[in-house]
Formats: structure tokens, C-alpha cells, sequence
């Protein structure tokens, strides 16, 4: 079950910690959704950690209506939606999320975090950017290097567990070897789940 | 994230603190974190900076947040407003989540209409004459000394500077301005408004010369999209970074980020 696996290697890591979260783009529905039950639900209801999640593949009204059908209450989650304005879904705006006109605005969306982390101070906090890849769409390798240098570094200074979503495929292995460099470790959801 | 600024090593020389045995100054802490950090520790008490910055770039607001942040230390603010008057800014401040109504009722936070001081002393011309000019510095003068301002944001030289004819008018007004301030130990931040073209500070561009600090406002653009930034370019007495840095006017204050730069240059 990746589900619990995910979240058992999840409960066992230092604070500080990032984490690759690599989903097969195979079975990607499946594997998203035991990401956001390891993460959103069981991680979130035992520990009451404040999750940010950083919405760049698809808006954050549509990982709310899952969060939603797995009980997370509003008050766990909040979003940093950079895809809504670019899609020009306006009309969906959420209360707990808070939008950046484009994945291009890099710093916008760490600033973003920031205000969150401080309007939501706890502990341990929660980062999920979802998705690397698709930050990869709209961003040069070199800018999407630079921000998610700083951006996970200055998260482990701030003992807040990052969890980068990445989907596997033969066009993804730049971001892959990107990505290795900055996490401590990749959980590879395929492998879990043999 | 705000960070520790300098993501660049080249922007960021180490000179006079930060050597062993370098004199402390006295800081006035800005209350924006991450400016602080950039300034290390803050503007060197009793200094006249220069707000430089087109519209929309948030001057006003970097001067309301350094006088409301002040305030809440103890140390009295004075805003002096040029442009926008005083129930307006009220209503700005308003929308900040560490603004107290209580600064302005216990006199904390002042905020006063310079064309009220100005219709005061009688001044009914359009263009200011060297007489009034006194007249004006005296009464800055007598309100800074008589509440012990602390603060003072001046909003905008360059809306004042439309009622003063020549430049060594201006440069006059800013060097006493600047005196009197620093004799009261009162760090203040002067708003310059500028078209959004590089390399000025200030429409008549006296006033860069003057004044012991620069923070340029402006905007950027990188692949279409626009980025709001903050540059300290210039600040006397203290070593600071002069790399760009991305701005946030959120409900809890200014944030600031390392300007990304992608190991190229920046299109402008």
C-alpha cells in the first residue's frame, strides 16, 4: 500500500528534510492520490501541521475539491496557486489560497511561502511543490536550479519539510538530476507500491 | 523567502564592520526583516535616505511600514505628506495587520498634511520663495523637536519640489532638512518619485547627492512577467548588499527575496 509506506518514511525523517516524491507517470492518478493521503490527510490529522501546498500543475480549487473528499479541513491547508492566472480560471479563487500571476514569478511564489509560514507558524510545516516538472515548463533550468536552491535551503532553516512532486518519464531526466542535488532523499512511490 | 541577502558574494563586499575592531554604530532597525539584514542591522541613526522609485513601486508603503514599526519601539514617526491627505494614509495603514489604531491615538504615529502647515504660515503662491523655504524648515523643525520625532518619512520631494523653483533651492531645503534631522537624531526616509528609465534617483537629480542612503523601487521584467524590486545603491556608514532583491507588500509588511538571475543576465 504506497500510501502508508509514503507516510511511514515521511514520519521518520529529520526535521528539515526535503524530499523528492517521484510519481510514475504510468499510474500517476493513483500515485498522486496516496501522495495527498500520506501527506494532506494522515500526516496533516496526527501531527496538525500546516501544509503549503504550491499548486503549479493543476489550480488549486481542483487539489482542494481532493483534499476536500479526503476530510482535510481548511484550516490545515493553504495554497499558493501559480497556474489559476495563467489559465484564466479567476472565477475559482479560494480563501486559504493565495495567487502568483505565473510559474514564472519564482520569487513570487517563495515569497508567497514565506507569508504563509508566518501566518501559519508551526514547528514542523509542510511544503508540497507540485509539480518540479511542471515548474520546469515554464522556467530555464538554470532560473528553476537557482530557486529551488534557495528555496529548499532556506526551508530546512526554517525545520519545515519539503516534499518536491516529480513525474518520472524519459523526458524528465534533467530535472531528476536537478532535483538530486538539492533533496536528501527520493521516494520513489513505484517502488513502494512492488 | 527573505534570506540572509547576498545570494551574490560579488554584491555583497565586506567593508568596515565585520572586520575585527571596526567601530558599532548606532542602527535605526527598519523593521522590514530582510531590508535590515541587507543593511546589516539597519540605517545608520540620524540618516536621510532617499526612497527612489516610479509609480506603484511602494515607497509610500516602505515609509509607512519603517514609521509604523518605529512607532510600536517607542520611538515617535512623523509622516509628512505632500500629496495624499491624512484620512487617506489612515485608511492605508489600516489594511497592514500590525497597524494599531492606538499608534495614531496616543500620538505614537503622527501623520501631517504639509500643504495644511504651508496654508498656515500663509504661504499663497504657487512657487515657494527662499523666505518660505525657512519658514517651512523652522516649522519641520519646531514639530520635530517639540514631539522628539524619532522617524520622519517626507512624501515626496518631489511633489514639493514642483512648488520650488531652482535646484540649489532643493538642495538647500534637503541639506538643512538633513541637519536638523541628524542634530535630532531622527533617521528619515525622503520619497522621490521617477519614470521608470534607469540610472536616476530623482527628477531634478540634486537630491541623490545629498542625501546618505538610496533604496531604489522599480520594476523588471523577466520573460514577460513583471517583478517588483529593491536595491540599496547607496548607504553612508554602513556596509550593505547592493544585490536585487524581489518585493512583497503583504498584510504583515514587505518581504523581500533573493532576485533570481538563472546564471545570466537579466532583461530589463
Amino acid at each position: 500500500m504506497p500510501q502508508a509506506d509514503i507516510g511511514e518514511r515521511l514520519r521518520t525523517l529529520p526535521a528539515g528534510s526535503a524530499v523528492a516524491v517521484k510519481l510514475d507517470a504510468r499510474e500517476y492518478a493513483d500515485h498522486y492520490f496516496a501522495v495527498l493521503n500520506a501527506t494532506l490527510r494522515d500526516l496533516g490529522s496526527e501531527t496538525g501541521v500546516h501544509t503549503i501546498y504550491v499548486a503549479v500543475t493543476s489550480p488549486a480549487a481542483f487539489v482542494w475539491s481532493l483534499a476536500q473528499a479526503l476530510d482535510v479541513p481548511a484550516d490545515r491547508i493553504s495554497f499558493v496557486d501559480a497556474i489559476s492566472h495563467l489559465m484564466m480560471r479567476f472565477s475559482d479563487a479560494l480563501p486559504n489560497a493565495t495567487y502568483v500571476e505565473s510559474p514564472r514569478a519564482l520569487e513570487e511564489i517563495m515569497l508567497r511561502i514565506e507569508y504563509l509560514l508566518r501566518r501559519f507558524p508551526h514547528p514542523r510545516s509542510v511544503v508540497v511543490i507540485d509539480s518540479v516538472n511542471s515548474l520546469a515548463i515554464h522556467n530555464p533550468p538554470e532560473l528553476l536550479s537557482e530557486f529551488l536552491h534557495i528555496l529548499i535551503n532556506n526551508l530546512k532553516g526554517r525545520q519545515a519539510l519539503t516534499l518536491v512532486l516529480e513525474t518520472s518519464d524519459e523526458q524528465a531526466a534533467s530535472v531528476e538530476q536537478l532535483l538530486n542535488l538539492v533533496v536528501d532523499e527520493t521516494i520513489d512511490v513505484a517502488r513502494l507500491g512492488r | 523567502m527573505p534570506s540572509s541577502p547576498g545570494t551574490d558574494p560579488a554584491a555583497n563586499p565586506p567593508a568596515g564592520e565585520g572586520y575585527s575592531g571596526s567601530v558599532q554604530i548606532e542602527r535605526c532597525s527598519t523593521g522590514i526583516e530582510a531590508l535590515d539584514a541587507i543593511l546589516y542591522g539597519g540605517i545608520p541613526r540620524g540618516n536621510m535616505i532617499l526612497i527612489a522609485g516610479s509609480v506603484g513601486t511602494g515607497k509610500t508603503t516602505l515609509g509607512l511600514e519603517f514609521l509604523i514599526r518605529g512607532a510600536e519601539r517607542g520611538e515617535r514617526s512623523l509622516f509628512l505628506s505632500v500629496t495624499e491627505a491624512k484620512d487617506k494614509l489612515v485608511q492605508n495603514v489600516s489594511s497592514f495587520e500590525f497597524f494599531r489604531r492606538e499608534l495614531l491615538d496616543n500620538g505614537s504615529l503622527v501623520m501631517v498634511d504639509l500643504p495644511v502647515i504651508a496654508a498656515k504660515l500663509g504661504f499663497d503662491r504657487d512657487e515657494l520663495s527662499h523666505e518660505d523655504i525657512d519658514l517651512l524648515l523652522r516649522a519641520i523643525r519646531e514639530i520635530v523637536t517639540s514631539l522628539g520625532v524619532r522617524r520622519l518619512v517626507l512624501d515626496s520631494i518631489t511633489s514639493l519640489g514642483y512648488r520650488i523653483a531652482r535646484d540649489e533651492q532643493i538642495r538647500d531645503f534637503l541639506l538643512r532638512l538633513g541637519e536638523t534631522l541628524s542634530e535630532a537624531n531622527c533617521t528619515s526616509l525622503i520619497v522621490s518619485e521617477i519614470s521608470p528609465e534607469p540610472g536616476r534617483y530623482s527628477t531634478r537629480g540634486v537630491e541623490e547627492a545629498i542625501v546618505d542612503g538610496i533604496i531604489l523601487l522599480r520594476n523588471t521584467q523577466r520573460l514577460g512577467d513583471i517583478l517588483r524590486v529593491l536595491q540599496v545603491v547607496k548607504m553612508r556608514g554602513t556596509p550593505h548588499s547592493r544585490a536585487l532583491y524581489v518585493l512583497e507588500l503583504t498584510p504583515i509588511g514587505i518581504l523581500l527575496a533573493p532576485h533570481l538571475k538563472g546564471g545570466r543576465a537579466v532583461t530589463e
